[in-house]
């Protein structure tokens, strides 16, 4: 009898190892919720239909070309003659935008773009890459350091109320919350993923660092910037459209912000194969078990090129929904392949079985 | 008297003929496919560079390019650009460079290797300097462009009015200091194509080839007679005139002399490597493999890496012997030390286990090793 349980035990243990890439159910007994209380209805739907689909189906996703357009939403369509549900628009050139700069190149005052797309029945996400003046003075940039192109913005200034950091951020903050109020106003839900990829390489190896000024003094310093960002967009703005999506690095458990202040988890993945994704997405379910996980961005990375979502799902992925990058040479006609999710792979995603389109995702809205 | 006036003027017209023109000789011809990751290259043979001379210049005809593609020349001796402007740069289109003493020094003694990323050769030639004729469309007051990238040169529309495709626009520069990079731009400050945005430059030029359309009705429709149309900044050299320079010459349909590009071999189901790989002595050899291949790789399937000795190497005292990592270097077992196996000329058989499946599917391998050249590696099934 013992030398049977022990046996029974072998083969448990055996069966577990196993069934290390098989298909990882999102489990059932999890209830997601938002973490503002005080989210408007559009948003609590858009969240209710996100938790049941998940780990079901995949929301399919693009990011916009540049800044604010559906350009790359066009480019699917072109392909496989259906639209992604998600278009992510990016305030990277707020500083140009002309409702505060009267020689700026773009209006993101002017919702249309976000607006037709919303009203075609696809879900508006939003990022930032959240550009300050360089060193130098002329330029705008994220990136961290202090070379003239670069700039030396110190994020541990939310701190510091006295400084012009801290105005610089607050003023910035008001800008964008602006442009999301006004998404709210009409009934617009926003996904929105501001502060992304904080840690940069920084715990990955020895040598790594961050690569976005948010993230250049560290954990604690970050965390208080979300915390503030948070804080001034839902409490002070009483913005209760936004769906808050924190974009984890590998490794980065000392960067979450916490479990109040975030809804979705994501991960950005430009060496998207399909194993490599697998445990990275059960590495995170596990961390953060109640949170939904998303792929927040992917697309081809100068070593591999990324797997089939047939394959992804297949090894055991289960991201709530995933945004591919755009391709600006493609757009604009100078290259004739997409660098980073072309025709192939689109058509391979909505084939799969698993991946929601546009009108799947009206129709689960209504 | 007479037929000899006649032959005598045949010549002299003939001969006047090919100096106006000489013919642009191809020197390699393709495809060969250039891929991700800096991880192909191609060596032109010293012997093209015999009877070139420095202002010659060498064309990359190309296709397939990515938007993010970057070429290289390198001095395949030590793998450094050949000049620093040469390290690497953006491509849109067929690219070009100026041969010069000291690029022909290094042409001759080892060839150039042509490398970089995404993109695909079809053709290299060399064409004699007379072919490009210059025109100078603008040679303001020199402009130093600062370090800081904070200074731009504004060039006026009218500049550009005979600008067609396939010119060069020409940028004579001086002063040129180490890192000095070039961006140019249209009249908005956005570079005109991501091959000029913050390209290096060196040596007394810098020839941006117009390839479509697109940027020469920006020029001529926005910076009409006197307004602005194109800024050109950079950093660490000082811009002195502007040509527009098109070329002129034939292209010889000769390919008798011509190197050929290696076949390219479309890898069969489950190779992973096919060709040949030198393991030298000096243990400058390896190979990297991503883990895209090892994705469906399970514990049934075995890794066969075939080669060939090098007896030559083992004949004076190498012993020939390889091991397995991890694309960081780690020993693919899991083990704190690498692994060596011996090479007797038979192939050697690796049996993947967990750990080693673990490595290889996240991260690749790479195989390094001395005496002996690689001719293959697969994966077979043991079932």
């Amino acid at each position: 009898m013992r030398n049977k349980i022990l046996l029974l035990l072998l083969l448990l243990t055996c069966a577990s190892c196993g069934a290390q890439n098989v298909p990882d159910p999102v489990q059932p007994t999890v209830s997601y919720t938002l973490c503002n209380t005080k989210a408007t209805a559009e948003t609590q739907q858009l969240w209710s239909v996100l938790c049941s689909e998940y780990g079901k189906r995949a929301m399919s996703g693009v990011v916009a070309n540049v800044d604010w357009n559906t350009r790359e939403t066009e480019n699917v369509y072109a392909w496989t003659g259906k639209y992604p549900a998600l278009n992510v628009f990016d305030f990277i050139n707020i500083h140009a935008s002309k409702d505060f700069n009267p020689q700026g190149w773009l209006d993101y005052s002017d919702l249309t773009p976000v607006t037709d797309w919303f009203n075609a029945g696809g879900v508006v996400g939003c990022m930032w890459h959240w550009q300050v003046p360089a060193n130098n003075g002329t330029n705008y940039t994220c990136s961290p350091g202090t070379e003239p192109g670069q700039t030396s913005f110190d994020p541990s200034k939310v701190n510091d109320p006295s400084s012009d950091e801290y105005r610089r951020m607050v003023r910035d903050i008001d800008q964008v919350a602006g442009y999301l109020k006004k998404m709210q106003k009409r009934g617009i839900p926003v996904i929105w993923r501001p502060l992304h990829e904080a840690s940069g390489n920084a715990t990955e190896f020895e040598g790594g660092g961050a690569w976005f000024w948010w993230g250049a003094k560290g954990p604690e310093a970050y965390k208080a910037l979300w915390r503030f960002m948070y804080d001034r967009m839902v409490n002070y703005h009483k913005l209760n459209n936004l769906i808050w999506v924190w974009n984890s690095q590998v490794g980065d458990w000392d960067w979450y912000p916490g479990d109040d202040v975030v809804d979705v988890v994501g991960r950005d993945s430009y060496y998207a194969l399909q194993y490599p994704l697998a445990k990275e997405y059960n590495e995170l379910k596990n961390h953060y078990p109640n949170k939904l996980i998303a792929l927040a961005e992917c697309g081809n990375g100068d070593e591999v090129d990324m797997s089939l979502w047939s394959k992804i799902w297949h090894e055991g992925s289960r991201w709530s929904w995933f945004m591919t990058w755009y391709d600006y040479n493609y757009n604009a006609g100078t290259s004739d392949e997409h660098q980073f999710a072309g025709e192939a792979w689109w058509q391979d995603a909505f084939n799969s079985g698993v991946v929601i389109d546009r009108e799947t995702m009206k129709s689960l809205l209504k | 008297m007479k037929t000899h006036r006649v032959i005598i003027t045949f010549v002299l017209c003939t001969l006047s003929i090919c100096t106006l023109y000489a013919v642009e000789r191809t020197i390699l011809l393709g495809p060969k496919t250039i891929g991700k990751a800096w991880r192909d290259n191609i060596i032109l043979e010293p012997r093209h560079f015999a009877d070139a001379k420095a202002g010659d210049i060498l064309t990359v005809y190309n296709d397939r390019a990515k938007g993010t593609a970057q070429g290289a020349f390198q001095n395949p001796q030590n793998w450094q650009g050949v000049a620093p402007e040469y390290g690497y740069f953006g491509i849109a289109g067929p690219f070009r460079m100026t041969l010069t003493d000291n690029i022909l020094r290094i042409a001759r003694a080892y060839g150039i290797a042509i490398g970089g990323h995404d993109y695909r050769i079809l053709r290299v030639t060399i064409t004699d300097a007379a072919d490009f004729q210059e025109t100078i469309v603008w040679k303001g007051s020199p402009v130093k462009m600062k370090n800081d990238w904070s200074t731009s040169a504004e060039i006026a529309g009218r500049c550009f009015e005979t600008l067609q495709q396939g010119d060069g626009l020409r940028l004579h520069i001086s002063h040129v200091e180490e890192g000095a990079a070039c961006k140019l731009m249209d009249f908005t400050w956005h570079a005109l194509d991501p091959s000029v945005d913050g390209v290096p430059v060196g040596g007394d030029a810098y020839t941006w080839t117009v390839n479509s359309r697109a940027p020469i009705l920006k020029l001529q429709l926005a910076g009409y007679g006197n307004q602005t149309a194109m800024r050109i900044g950079g950093k660490g050299y000082r811009l002195d005139s502007i040509g527009i320079v098109r070329q002129v010459g034939e292209v010889s349909e000769d390919l008798s002399l011509a190197q050929r590009a290696p076949r390219e071999y479309m890898l069969q189901p489950g190779e992973l490597f096919h060709g040949e790989k030198y393991f030298a002595p000096d243990w400058s050899g390896n190979l990297s493999i991503n883990a895209a291949p090892f994705q469906e790789v399970t514990e049934n399937d075995v890794l066969i890496i075939s080669y060939r000795l090098d007896t030559e190497a083992v004949a004076t005292g190498t012993k020939a012997q390889l091991s397995i990592r991890d694309a960081r270097w780690h020993e693919i077992t899991g083990g704190d030390e690498p692994i060596w196996y011996p090479l007797d000329g038979t192939d050697v058989v690796y049996m993947f286990d967990a750990v080693a499946l673990d490595r290889v599917k996240t991260r690749g391998l790479i195989v390094t090793g001395v005496g002996f050249t690689l001719t293959k590696i697969e994966i077979i099934s043991a079932q």
